[in-house]
């Protein structure tokens, strides 16, 4: 597997690494005059190659929106976005994004490798090629022995995992996930995390992650980046030295662990009062 | 979560992640608008309008076409015709008297099918026979038996309804619940004590459902009786109007149809919703 | 376990104890509306096993079948186009309410009066009638695409035609299925109804001539090819639907039980 990344994707070692996204000055605003909503405020924050970056603020601070506009899922109102210095407009080329509700953002009518097929067919790979990736993908989520089921008859951690598998055959250079584990039990939620983790130390993979839950934010993240409402600003950049890899059980344990946890959340707290 | 206070309306994402890009919100032109729904509306009508005036003048089917403005003096003249009214009347009539009919029939035969085990059963085949069958099927023996008269009308409706309007009522009952039915039980309400204030309650957005349904088959049928069996009402009137080679009038009074089949529509749906509004499929659809 | 035995073995008998008793209630009769079952069967093993079947089963079944085709597939991709290109689709759709409100039947005299008895005024009858289900269900259908599968679609940059046709269709497949199922019984209806009005041809005109000229045993006969028509064609209809919607069927499935 490791040898089909593209070795442009792991940060370069002694220079100074280059900002893979950058985002500058981000700000949204629903409607026009008097009953417009300002929604996101100049958000300004980078993610490196290679970084997992978790966006963490409270409920209904707009994060959607953010990773909406990242996406090209909605246009901005201003700011600009940047992926290896060159600015983008519409939903990127080098981006997949892994939605929320895994069970609306599969299609139920298309087995899992047919899913996974739906996104390569306007690429025109080689056949040879596709099938290659859609396998690497399966595997890597660990999924192989279910290519031709539907997504209906897999449990709902079965199902987020598809949808992951789906992003990375598409083989973009930054994943974006929009709270991919809010709606799994515990046990998968932990296993998708950790699968999260593994993809990007096996693929290089940039990820940045929508999250309201802290802990996972801090089990994650590189750097964690902050915001509060409303409208959403970045609050503050942290970054996380818990070391790796990363361990369900140790790492959780950690003093540096619950201290990040309690910063971030009284972080959150104040910008709510 | 994701759709949480803060997060805009749910119709802005949609209609926007339809053409991605940095395209500026308030440029083009905004479809959904009401104004705009309107404006758009009537220009399509006349348009349509535009296209049969054209070929009616064209002749391109001869001088089976009329003109727009040939039916829409025909038309202005049925409203001054009492036949026209009494007619329109007669059908109107006839939909209602056999729907309400239907629907009486309909609770009972279902609460009875529906209630009883073995009854359902027995009754299963013929059913779900029955169900695929529309009604001008049976229109000649109705037509033999009473002739082209108000009563065939009638009974056509009543075969055409009655059956549908029992399946739903069934599964209403199939789909009371058994909570509310065992609750009812614990407080010492007997069978037909039950039936009244819990099945049918629980069963009559199905009801609703089958008026929705049945009102504008419940038109269609007396049309259908009238035009192929002679029974009195819009349906002969069009075939009169046809077979004496009054084509105006013919596409007047199908224009005339169109609007009531569109009242009926609306109308019985209007009547679901008022009715129904305590019901929680009703209160999750006014938004 | 025994208590359901005994209704299924109820629900598999009743249908031939009535037809028993129909046989046996009716074999004696010389009511003019209702002759013997004996007779009726008799009738119609003559009129449509061997007179009529080419004469009259054939042209039906023909008309039936290209018409509901034609208004199936025209409704499809009228529907698709009108519920993609917003122009069209303000500019239409309050007509299209207009033109759905009329009885199907009554366009039987509009196109009498436009081609004449004919074939083709009986193929257009049936087109034009059964083709409004299926469209407003395909209109339908697409508008409620749900919003989180276009924004996959916008993410990984689908082309156009497999936005349309890999998604759009295929999510608005059990709508348009549920419409077309209406348009077959309306392309039925209209089938028989084209019929009946002023021509010789067809089960529908044989079926009305036999009740003119008072031969109720050949009416009934008709009556019951119709309704065995009506019957087997939906359930043709259910049998392709389930095969090809059991993706739709088995996720169904899966909601109720979670």
């Amino acid at each position: 597997m490791n040898s089909t990344i593209p070795t442009t994707t792991q940060p370069k070692a002694g220079s100074t690494p280059v900002a893979r996204l950058e985002v500058q000055g981000l700000a949204k605003t629903y409607g026009h005059g008097p009953k417009s909503v300002e929604v996101i405020k100049d958000l300004t924050f980078s993610i490196h190659a290679g970084e997992v970056v978790c966006i963490v603020g409270p409920s209904g601070v707009g994060k959607t929106t953010l990773l909406k506009c990242l996406a090209g899922l909605q246009p901005s109102s201003g700011g600009t976005m940047k992926i290896d210095g060159h600015q983008v407009s519409g939903p990127p080329a080098e981006m997949a994004l892994v939605f929320q509700d895994y069970s609306r953002s599969l299609m139920p009518w298309l087995t899992v490798e047919k899913n996974l097929l739906l996104p390569l067919r306007h690429l025109h790979l080689p056949a040879a090629e596709v099938r290659t990736r859609i396998e690497e993908a399966l595997n890597e989520v660990g999924l192989s022995h279910a290519a031709k089921r539907y997504p209906w008859q897999l449990s709902g951690g079965m199902q987020q995992r598809v949808a992951i598998a789906r992003a990375l055959a598409y083989r973009p250079e930054i994943l974006i996930m929009d709270e991919p584990f809010a709606s799994v039990d515990a046990q998968t939620r932990f296993d998708l995390e950790d699968l999260c983790l593994k993809i990007r130390d096996e693929l290089g993979m940039t990820i940045l992650l929508v999250t309201h839950d802290i802990d996972e934010a801090v089990y994650l993240s590189d750097r964690i980046v902050a915001i509060g409402n409303k409208p959403a600003q970045v609050l503050e950049v942290l970054p996380v030295d818990l070391p790796q890899p990363r361990n369900q059980i140790t790492s959780r344990a950690l003093p540096e662990f619950s201290g990040l946890r309690t910063k971030v959340l009284s972080l959150i707290r104040q910008s709510e009062s | 979560m994701k759709r949480s206070s803060t997060v805009p309306s749910r119709r802005d994402g949609q209609t926007l992640s339809q053409k991605p890009g940095n395209q500026n919100e308030a440029r083009g032109i905004n479809y959904e608008s009401p104004a705009a729904k309107f404006g758009f509306g009537i220009l399509g009508a006349v348009l349509l309008l535009g296209l049969w005036q054209f070929a009616a003048i064209r002749g391109t089917f001869g001088n089976g076409l009329p003109t727009v403005s040939a039916t829409l003096i025909e038309l202005f003249a049925l409203f001054g015709n009492p036949e026209f009214w009494t007619d329109t009347f007669t059908t109107i009539w006839l939909a209602v008297l056999g729907m309400v009919i239907a629907v009486v029939a309909g609770v009972m035969l279902g609460l009875l099918i529906g209630t009883i085990d073995w009854v359902r059963y027995a009754t299963l085949a013929v059913t779900e026979f029955f169900k695929p069958i529309p009604p001008i099927v049976v229109l000649p023996l109705c037509v033999m038996i009473w002739g082209p008269t108000n009563t065939m009308a009638l009974a056509l409706v009543l075969l055409g309804t009655v059956l549908s309007t029992t399946i739903q009522v069934i599964a209403g009952v199939n789909d009371t619940d058994p909570v509310a039915l065992s609750t009812a039980r614990s407080y010492g309400m007997g069978r037909v004590e039950r039936l009244l204030r819990v099945t049918l309650p629980s069963a009559s957005p199905y009801i609703g459902t089958s008026v929705r349904i049945g009102a504008p088959a419940a038109l269609i049928i007396v049309v259908v009786a009238g035009l192929l069996g002679g029974a009195p009402g819009l349906g002969s009137a069009i075939y009169r109007s046809q077979s004496a080679g009054d084509f105006p009038q013919t596409y007047a009074l199908v224009l005339v149809l169109g609007v009531l089949g569109l009242v009926a529509q609306n109308l019985s749906s209007m009547i679901e919703r008022r009715v129904l509004h305590w019901h929680p499929a009703f209160r999750e659809d006014v938004k | 376990m025994k208590r359901h035995l005994f209704n299924l073995a109820l629900a598999i008998t009743a249908p031939f104890v009535l037809i028993l008793a129909w046989f046996k209630a009716s074999s004696q009769s010389t009511n003019a509306f209702f002759p013997p079952l004996s007779d009726i069967l008799v009738r119609f093993a003559d009129l449509w096993i061997f007179e009529h079947f080419v004469s009259d089963i054939i042209p039906s079944m023909r008309n039936l079948i290209i018409g509901f085709a034609l208004a199936a597939v025209l409704g499809v991709v009228i529907g698709f186009i009108l519920a993609t290109v917003p122009v069209l689709r303000v500019l239409f759709e309050p007509s299209l309410h207009l033109l759905r409100g009329i009885p199907p039947v009554a366009l039987v005299p509009i196109l009498i009066t436009l081609v004449g008895f004919t074939d083709q005024m009986r193929i257009s009858s049936i087109v034009i009638a059964a083709v409004f289900p299926t469209l407003i269900a395909t209109m339908d259908g697409i508008k409620a695409v749900d919003a989180s599968l276009k924004d996959v679609c916008t993410v990984y940059r689908l082309d156009r035609k497999d936005r349309l046709l890999s998604v759009y269709l295929p999510s608005a497949s059990p709508q348009i299925a549920a419409g077309m199922q209406v348009s077959l019984l309306v392309a039925f209806i209209v089938m028989i109804a084209s019929e009946m009005m002023g021509t010789a041809q067809g089960i529908g005109a044989m079926t009305l001539l036999a009740q003119q000229t008072f031969m109720a045993a050949d009416m009934w006969a008709g009556i019951l090819l119709l309704g065995l028509i009506g019957f087997l064609s939906n359930v043709l209809f259910d049998l392709v639907k389930n095969r090809a919607l059991s993706w739709y069927i088995g996720s169904k499935k899966m909601e109720k039980v979670s």
